[in-house]
């Protein structure tokens, strides 16, 4: 047997290789045909170089060289193949595991907080982030608290029992948070920086915008040096930051027992931004609030210097700043607790 | 009350349309509800403060309003004819009680003739929606809405004995008012009486029997100023209102009454004839002493927040009548009658701040060191609504109204907060308790086909000795809804025992269930109670055929403060650095023994290695006696310090296992 027959051999194997490569078209057979050339037993390379010992020791070299060339070869085209295969099979698996992801989510029932709630902590944070504490007190109110301290003769129509709900002759359900105020300029000197926010209750029939209870929040400042510009710059703060930044806040001479000057809070239309539309019948302002300065007979109640001190205070219902952050045209549906009006609330 | 643009204008002449006066009026401080404009007249429908009744007449508005334009105010002009014979030969007027009736002025206008009113006067009353009766009541009418000053016009030959008495009524004197109803008096309430009875109610309405009629000749003339609360105690009494009424109980200008009743006689006579006679009859014991207020200039800056000028404050002062001296400091000022809510400094700041305008005032920050803080629980409020929302329940916020009945059934022995006035009879006491009202949600919701809800709510109950808050969950229908991805699950009674659970481990607490009795208005067999903090259950079969309910309805009432007043959580535990070792146990028990008994006989052997106990397995049947039932459970053990061995972990498994036997007679399933 001569090199040359011996190499002729080892060509005739690679190009049958080469020729039977692209019938390798899965794992199998990838298989069989590294079997056919490379098993070790039967495979026709392996059967190539096993007759190497037989050839003449001066032709070996260069057969070996060839065998070597055409194994290393085989192996690389074989490993090729078998990364193609690898990745083509991964696809297909992928394929198969594949969902109609144009379904619907499974998705976990989540509570929602009541809109009450979440705009009362909203207006709350506003306020602590300005240096307030938050304040809270009975409902469940004396009438002193209610109306004697906070200046409002006992002749004031609000006392009348068409408006306020009485208990016994003194004692009542609380018509606004001022008793909170009250009760804690008692418990404490100037500087008092408070809101209290809380229910409350008039004795008005339900309707789109009335309710026998609904929530109000009062803010309260008494410090050295307080004054009405003050009060209006801390109204029109608290409004950009609730309603945003564009929004504009109006004052209008008014009168409250309880302050003095006495204003009508109104804020720049939110549905139309002041332009004037149905909601503001066209005046582009919507009357959100009661504010003024502390009317100083408060401090004698309190033992609080009148001379020294000045104070502002200002109070609006939660339940209408809600509808008009929201745009909820009836204060009923606080109440009546439909989950299709609750779901829609974080 | 209503206001004329044309009226207006007979005092000064306003530079500008209505539109425009509309909003002068609102940045005054007189807030106009309505405007109507017509062919001739525009009208403003104006709500005047309770402290302004200066503002309650068209003289009172112009005055502001030519204050505000700083124009000058004309007041209206007459002339007053009197005969020579005099008023006192042929009346007399006492007032008896001058802390209820401060002045009392009345004039004698004999032989007028009463008929209809010239046109002018009655579209003038008529385009302000006030209906015209005679000439002399309809000029009564119209100086009052001019000037401000309640007038009545009596038929003087009804009065008996010549004389008019201004007295508190007898006890059960009655009197048949204008308006035809018989009224019962009493001594609190002041009347004007003639020699034998009562004429008229004093500042409220005038007697049927003295009234003017078509026959009428003479006339006595009434103006006075009355005690503000008296006549409001009074018409509140009699539940009797009046425009007279309305604005004696805000207190009218006691310098007015005389000039309102010259001009009152001037104008009767100019419509209805007749001879005025001389004088005004005029008792006024109670002269009004003068008023001084004291501005000091540099409150202007401290309370306002912006200086003004003097040179402004001066005009507004003169501009509102207010009389003002310059002192060393600032001004002292001398108040004018109809001003009576004027009487300290701050009432003049408010005047100057009201005129000069309040948006000519900067918007400032109060200046401040220090920090904000929320409510004493409110971070831990915070957390319990997160956790809430994540289970799955949704908040309400429900009325604190309800009926006695309905709490009644649920709170027997709790004496509620009653109202003296309730709007309604279901709604006459406050809750004492949150379930009626969230049963009466879930109903709402039922009723409109919403079956699956999760609700919370944390309110307020209310008893006579306090007010206390509490958290209510309820739960009724699908936990899970059927869907391509899992099938239906309803809600049972172990989720919402989870959920609370879940609950109280964010506070730090465990839910332990001992003997104590459930109210009953919960399933006895469906319901765990841990002492006062927590009970949660099944709501009684009894209780939801009260609400119609047809599904179970699952609630759990805790106590929310007790809750939030822990503070919360448990001190962090370190991640075991060793391995856990988990044994199962297959047991067979006695019927009736409960997993609580199985715990409890498990822990008894006090093993601290032991990490947890679980059960995950139960067999009610099987191949065992049928007074048995097999439980499997796991025990999970833990060291901090080691790697457990197994020889130990069988040696802690047999004694919790002798424990069981011991115990519950409790055995181990082959």
């Amino acid at each position: 047997m001569s090199s040359n027959d011996g190499i002729g051999r080892l060509r005739a194997i690679e190009q049958q290789f080469d020729a039977e490569r692209v019938s390798v078209v899965d794992q199998r057979s990838l298989e069989d045909t590294r079997t056919r050339y490379l098993s070790r037993k039967s495979g026709l390379l392996t059967l190539e170089l096993q007759s190497l010992g037989k050839l003449p020791k001066e032709q070996r070299a260069e057969f070996g060289r060839v065998a070597n060339e055409v194994k290393v070869k085989i192996e690389a085209s074989l490993e090729t193949l078998q990364s193609t295969i690898d990745h083509r099979e991964k696809q297909a698996s992928l394929e198969r595991e594949a969902l109609d992801v144009t379904l619907p989510g499974n998705r976990r029932r989540v509570g929602h907080r009541h809109p009450l709630t979440v705009v009362r902590k909203e207006i709350e944070d506003i306020f602590i982030h300005m240096g307030y504490t938050v304040e809270d007190g009975p409902e469940v109110e004396s009438a002193y608290y209610n109306f004697d301290a906070l200046n409002i003769p006992i002749s004031h129509p609000a006392r009348d029992p068409r408006d306020t709900f009485y208990i016994a002759d003194n004692l009542l359900l609380r018509t606004h948070t001022s008793p909170v105020q009250v009760r804690t300029m008692e418990k404490m000197q100037p500087p008092v920086r408070i809101i209290c926010p809380g229910r409350v209750y008039r004795r008005d029939a339900f309707d789109p915008t009335h309710s026998p209870m609904f929530h109000q929040v009062e803010c309260l400042i008494v410090d050295e040096g307080i004054t009405f510009a003050d009060l209006k710059g801390t109204l029109e703060r608290f409004h950009k930051q609730f309603f945003g930044e564009k929004t504009k806040t109006r004052l209008r001479p008014s009168f409250f027992p309880f302050v003095e000057p006495g204003a009508e809070v109104d804020v720049s239309c939110v549905f139309c931004d002041g332009s004037g539309c149905r909601v503001c019948k066209g005046t582009g302002w919507i009357e959100v609030m009661g504010a003024g300065m502390v009317h100083p007979n408060l401090y004698g109640f309190v033992n609080y210097d009148a001379q020294k001190y000045t104070g502002f205070a200002f109070g609006g219902g939660i339940e209408r700043y809600t509808m008009l952050k929201y745009n909820i045209n009836d204060l009923q549906l606080f109440f009546q607790n439909d989950m299709r009006f609750l779901e829609q609330f974080q | 009350m209503k206001v004329s643009n044309n009226w207006l204008k007979e005092f000064v002449a306003i530079p500008e349309g209505p539109q425009q006066l509309a909003t002068r009026f609102t940045n005054l401080g007189l807030a106009v509800d309505a405007l109507e404009s017509h062919a001739d007249d525009s009208l403003f429908d104006l709500d005047v403060a309770t402290n302004r009744p200066d503002c309650l007449s068209h003289f009172g508005v112009a005055r502001e309003v030519a204050a505000a334009y700083g124009l000058p105010l004309k007041p209206p002009k007459f002339e007053l004819a009197e005969s020579e014979k005099r008023a006192s030969d042929v009346f007399s007027i006492s007032i008896s009680d001058p802390e209820l009736c401060a002045r009392y002025c009345g004039r004698y206008i004999a032989g007028v003739k009463i008929g209809a009113s010239p046109d002018w006067l009655r579209t003038r009353l008529e385009s302000i929606g006030v209906r015209s009766i005679n000439n002399v009541a309809d000029v009564t009418n119209y100086v009052m809405l001019e000037l401000g000053q309640p007038l009545h016009a009596f038929d003087a030959d009804t009065v008996s004995g010549q004389q008019i008495i201004v007295r508190r009524a007898e006890l059960d004197e009655k009197i048949t008012t204008l308006d035809g109803v018989e009224r019962q008096l009493n001594p609190s309430m002041l009347v004007i009486a003639d020699a034998s009875r009562a004429v008229a109610v004093a500042g409220v309405m005038g007697g049927g029997e003295t009234e003017i009629s078509p026959s009428t000749t003479n006339v006595l003339l009434e103006s006075a100023n009355f005690d503000p609360l008296s006549i409001r105690k009074t018409s509140r009494a009699l539940g009797l209102l009046s425009e007279a009424s309305y604005r004696f109980e805000r207190g009218a200008d006691v310098e007015m009454a005389k000039y309102a009743c010259d001009r009152a006689a001037a104008l009767i006579q100019a419509v209805a004839g007749g001879t005025i006679y001389r004088d005004v009859i005029d008792v006024y014991p109670g002269a009004r002493t003068s008023v001084t207020a004291t501005l000091r200039r540099h409150r202007i800056k401290a309370f306002l927040g912006a200086p003004v000028d003097d040179a402004i404050v001066e005009t507004i002062f003169e501009r509102l009548a207010l009389k003002a001296k310059s002192t060393r400091d600032g001004w002292s000022v001398e108040v004018p009658s109809h001003r009576i809510d004027i009487t300290r400094e701050e009432d003049l700041l408010e005047e100057i701040a009201r005129h000069y305008g309040f948006d000519k005032f900067p918007a400032t920050l109060p200046r401040w060191s220090g920090y904000g803080s929320g409510l004493p629980l409110e971070s831990e409020e915070r957390i319990l609504r997160n956790r809430l929302s994540a289970v799955g329940y949704s908040e309400v916020v429900t009325m604190a109204f309800s009926d006695e009945p309905a709490e009644r059934k649920f709170r027997p022995s709790v004496e509620p907060v009653r109202f003296l006035n309730p709007m309604a009879d279901d709604e006459a006491i406050l809750r004492t308790s949150l379930l009626p009202s969230m049963l009466r949600t879930i109903q709402w919701n039922l009723n409109r086909g919403i079956r699956d809800m999760q609700l919370y709510e944390i309110g307020k109950t209310y008893a006579q000795h306090g007010e206390r808050r509490f958290l209510l969950l309820a739960a009724t229908g699908a936990l899970r809804e059927k869907s391509l991805h899992e099938s239906e699950r309803g809600f049972g009674f172990f989720d919402l025992k989870g959920d609370v659970e879940d609950i109280l481990d964010t506070f730090g607490f465990e839910l332990s269930v001992n003997g104590d009795s459930v109210p009953e208005y919960y399933h006895p067999g469906r319901t765990v109670r841990d002492g006062d903090r927590v009970v949660l259950g099944e709501l009684h079969p009894d209780y939801a055929d009260l609400y119609k309910f047809k599904h179970r309805v699952y609630v759990a009432e805790i106590d929310v403060e007790l809750l939030l007043e822990s503070k919360g959580g448990r001190p962090l535990r370190t991640i075991p650095k060793f391995p856990s070792i988990r044994r199962d146990l297959s047991l067979l028990l006695n019927k009736g023994t409960r997993y609580g008994d199985v715990e409890r006989a498990v822990r008894a052997v006090r093993i601290p290695e032991l990490s947890r106990v679980q059960p995950f397995d139960r067999l009610d049947a099987g191949s065992f006696p049928e007074s048995k039932y097999a439980l499997a459970i796991s025990l999970m053990y833990q060291s901090a310090e080691r790697t457990l061995t197994d020889d130990e972990v069988d040696n802690f498994t047999k004694a919790i296992l002798d424990s069981l036997k011991q115990r519950l007679d409790a055995e181990l399933r082959q």
